[in-house]
């Protein structure tokens, strides 16, 4: 059948439960609301019938239409009609691309989506023409491992991970480090995160760390998160969840980072010790790693910054402010 | 294991008609060799990707301002390598893993020797070991035999052929000497053995370049990267150890430390290729270029104890540090070049010293 002429197939009116409701092969949807949808079809009656194949045991498979279909489903509908084609008409890699392509027209594919599209494609279509024609079409860059990615994603990640990527809770270089985990570490990372509900930020700080102190300890996820500080903090009834979020990265941080922690506290310390003028401040470099320490001086005039210099110049121990690594001078 | 071991030849188009290619092919007898074909599966480490290169070939050495840089030259004669090692930086920077020989270096070598006959008074350290180890598959390609002549006849450069192999049989069969450095880079035996994979052990390269230093050739040295783990001290003491008992301090004309430093892209790329790495474990900041590098303190005690030791065997062994700052320079050799140009004079004025 030509593709093109696909829409002037005739709709016939079919019972709702000879549809298979399972996404199916053909099918990309994943994370979506059906409640605007529903309210527009109560509201006007469906415009675009549904496309769908003849499969076995007389049923019918979606290959456009699968919220649509739903939505109708749970509108109560026994019937609507739909353009019914038979399995010999069209190959599964044509249903395949005229459901992306009636997808791509109408929206933005979320992520998890497009891992659904390049996964089926996949069974259908040579890696090369995958790589080439469709990455470019989803948005994506012509790379093998983001394709290898996206797929893994589509078929290795869990769930409710997905739905917290799709619903921008978790960032997608996250969920690149959580697939890289083992499935019971990313389990427990997930519930972590899901639970004290860590920024996009906090995430990647927080996998970053247990990914590391995993393999420098050779210990297990669930071995690092029974350590008895950061059970006093998961259990710790006075704070609140971001405040619980910062302690874990605190903890982690220094575990992970003992000597520049160290190095933090030590210049933190000698800081406080120093008598400055009111509405100055001395900063470190980041991670010291640059040679020159910052001082910032808030003056009203002339007179003022004189007063502070001066009181500045009175506070001998500045002389031994320096690497805090090094024995004061 | 140090031999290189190759299953297949791609051809690009480009590289019919070049009588490297011809060569390389006749040295690679029973391996079957065809076109390159855009969807060609299974590249990799065995595969040997024979192109003709459109580039420069002669570059300098990606250095940032933000750290003083060496000013080295890069001849450019192919990309990867058929060695493992689990903190190599070009498994970020190339998609893809073959390797990759540029057989016009033979025509395009013109090029490059204009330039640096046309400023004779700057002097041009040249190496080719920077994207790929420099003598892996010389046995195949043959490059020393045909660079290692030209640069010896040039007063104003000098070829630094860069290995962790012990492959120089046709670097010692060559005929001249003056002008060529032949570097080992150089780690502990555990880093040498857990993580430089394919790599030759630490008293094979020694032995290897022992032999080559009584048979004539200026050597240089490079602990880069210094990656600190249990017991490192002791570790990188044996390793001095061994260099005592190959080599003679006095024929050396340059030893570099440069720690561990990666670009932030290369972290799962390691963890994914070599999950038993210990390279990862220590404390990595951002340093000012972007890149991965380790807390300034703890570089400070790794180039600090290099150099203390270092210079208990010889006083003057040429050392410099790869990429570092000038308080780092400062706290851990005791002086510093200050900038890039101060570090190029001084790497400089070993070349003159040691080529008189």
């Amino acid at each position: 059948m030509d593709i093109q002429k696909i829409t002037e197939v005739s709709p016939h009116l079919v019972d709702l439960e000879n549809i298979d409701d399972c996404p199916g092969p053909y099918c990309m949807s994943f994370g979506f609301d059906l409640k605007s949808l529903v309210r527009s079809i109560k509201s006007i009656g469906l415009i675009n019938y549904p496309l769908v194949i003849e499969s076995r045991n007389a049923m019918l498979t979606v290959i456009t239409g699968y919220r649509r279909i739903l939505a109708l489903k749970s509108l109560g509908r026994e019937k609507i009609p739909c353009r019914i084609i038979s399995k010999s008409q069209l190959s599964p890699l044509e249903c395949l691309l005229l459901n992306l392509h009636d997808n791509l027209a109408t929206r933005k594919l979320n992520e998890v989506e497009k891992g659904m599209v390049l996964s089926r494609l996949t069974r259908w279509t040579p890696k090369t023409k995958i790589l080439e024609k469709y990455m470019q079409l989803l948005g994506l860059p012509s790379h093998d491992p983001t394709l290898h990615f996206y797929i893994r994603l589509e078929e290795e990640m869990e769930k409710e991970i997905k739905e917290y990527l799709v619903q921008g809770r978790l960032s997608l270089q996250s969920a690149k480090m959580l697939l890289d985990m083992e499935q019971d570490a990313r389990h427990q990372i997930f519930n972590l995160i899901s639970n004290l509900k860590f920024n996009i930020n906090q995430q990647k700080q927080l996998i970053d760390y247990l990914n590391d102190l995993i393999h420098i300890n050779n210990k297990s996820t669930s071995q690092l998160l029974k350590e008895g500080p950061l059970q006093a903090i998961f259990s710790g009834g006075q704070l609140n969840n971001p405040q619980k979020v910062k302690a874990v990265l605190h903890f982690l941080r220094t575990k992970r980072f003992p000597s520049v922690v160290s190095a933090e506290r030590t210049f933190r310390k000698r800081i406080s010790r120093l008598d400055l003028p009111e509405g100055s401040r001395i900063a470190a470099p980041p991670f010291f790693e640059a040679p020159n320490y910052r001082l910032e001086v808030i003056f009203k005039d002339g007179k003022e910054l004189k007063e502070k210099i001066e009181h500045l110049s009175a506070e001998r121990r500045l002389e031994d402010l320096g690497d805090p690594w090094k024995d004061p001078a | 294991m140090t031999r290189c071991k190759i299953n297949k030849v791609l051809v690009e188009e480009g590289a019919y008609g070049h009588a490297l290619t011809d060569r390389i092919i006749s040295r690679l007898p029973g391996i079957p060799f065809q076109p390159l074909k855009n969807d060609e599966p299974g590249t990799g480490k065995e595969t040997l990707h024979l192109l003709s290169y459109k580039g420069e070939f002669l570059k300098s050495c990606p250095g940032t301002r933000e750290y003083i840089c060496c000013g080295y030259q890069i001849l450019n004669v192919g990309t990867n390598c058929p060695l493992d090692c689990s903190y190599c930086i070009l498994q970020s920077y190339f998609n893809q893993p073959n390797l990759r020989v540029f057989v016009n270096l033979e025509e395009e070598i013109e090029r490059v020797l204009e330039i640096i006959d046309g400023q004779p008074e700057r002097i041009f350290r040249v190496g080719t070991g920077e994207f790929t180890d420099s003598l892996a598959i010389d046995p195949i390609t043959g490059f020393s035999d045909m660079l290692i002549p030209i640069f010896s006849r040039r007063k104003n450069a000098v070829l630094e052929l860069k290995t962790k192999t012990g492959q120089i049989e046709r670097v010692l069969n060559s005929k001249s000497r003056d002008r060529i450095i032949v570097s080992w880079s150089l780690n502990s035996p555990y880093i040498a053995a857990h993580e430089e994979h394919r790599a030759a052990s630490l008293k094979k390269r020694l032995e290897a370049a022992g032999q080559c230093q009584s048979e004539g050739f200026i050597l240089g040295f490079h602990f880069d990267p210094l990656i600190p783990h249990p017991h490192w001290e002791d570790e990188y003491l044996k390793t001095l150890e061994l260099m005592d008992k190959y080599v003679d301090p006095k024929g050396i004309i340059w030893i570099s430390l440069g720690s561990f430093r990666f670009m932030p892209e290369l972290k799962p790329i390691i963890r994914k290729r070599h999950p038993q790495t210990c390279v990862l474990n220590g404390e990595f900041i951002v340093g000012l270029d972007g890149k991965m590098r380790y807390f300034k303190p703890i570089r400070i005690d790794l180039y600090a104890f290099m150099r203390e030791n270092l210079e208990k065997w010889h006083p003057n062994l040429g050392l410099y540090l790869c990429m570092e700052s000038d308080d780092v320079w400062q706290n851990s050799l005791g002086w510093s070049p200050k900038n890039t140009l101060g570090l190029r004079r001084y790497l400089d004025n070993r070349v003159v010293e040691i080529f008189k």
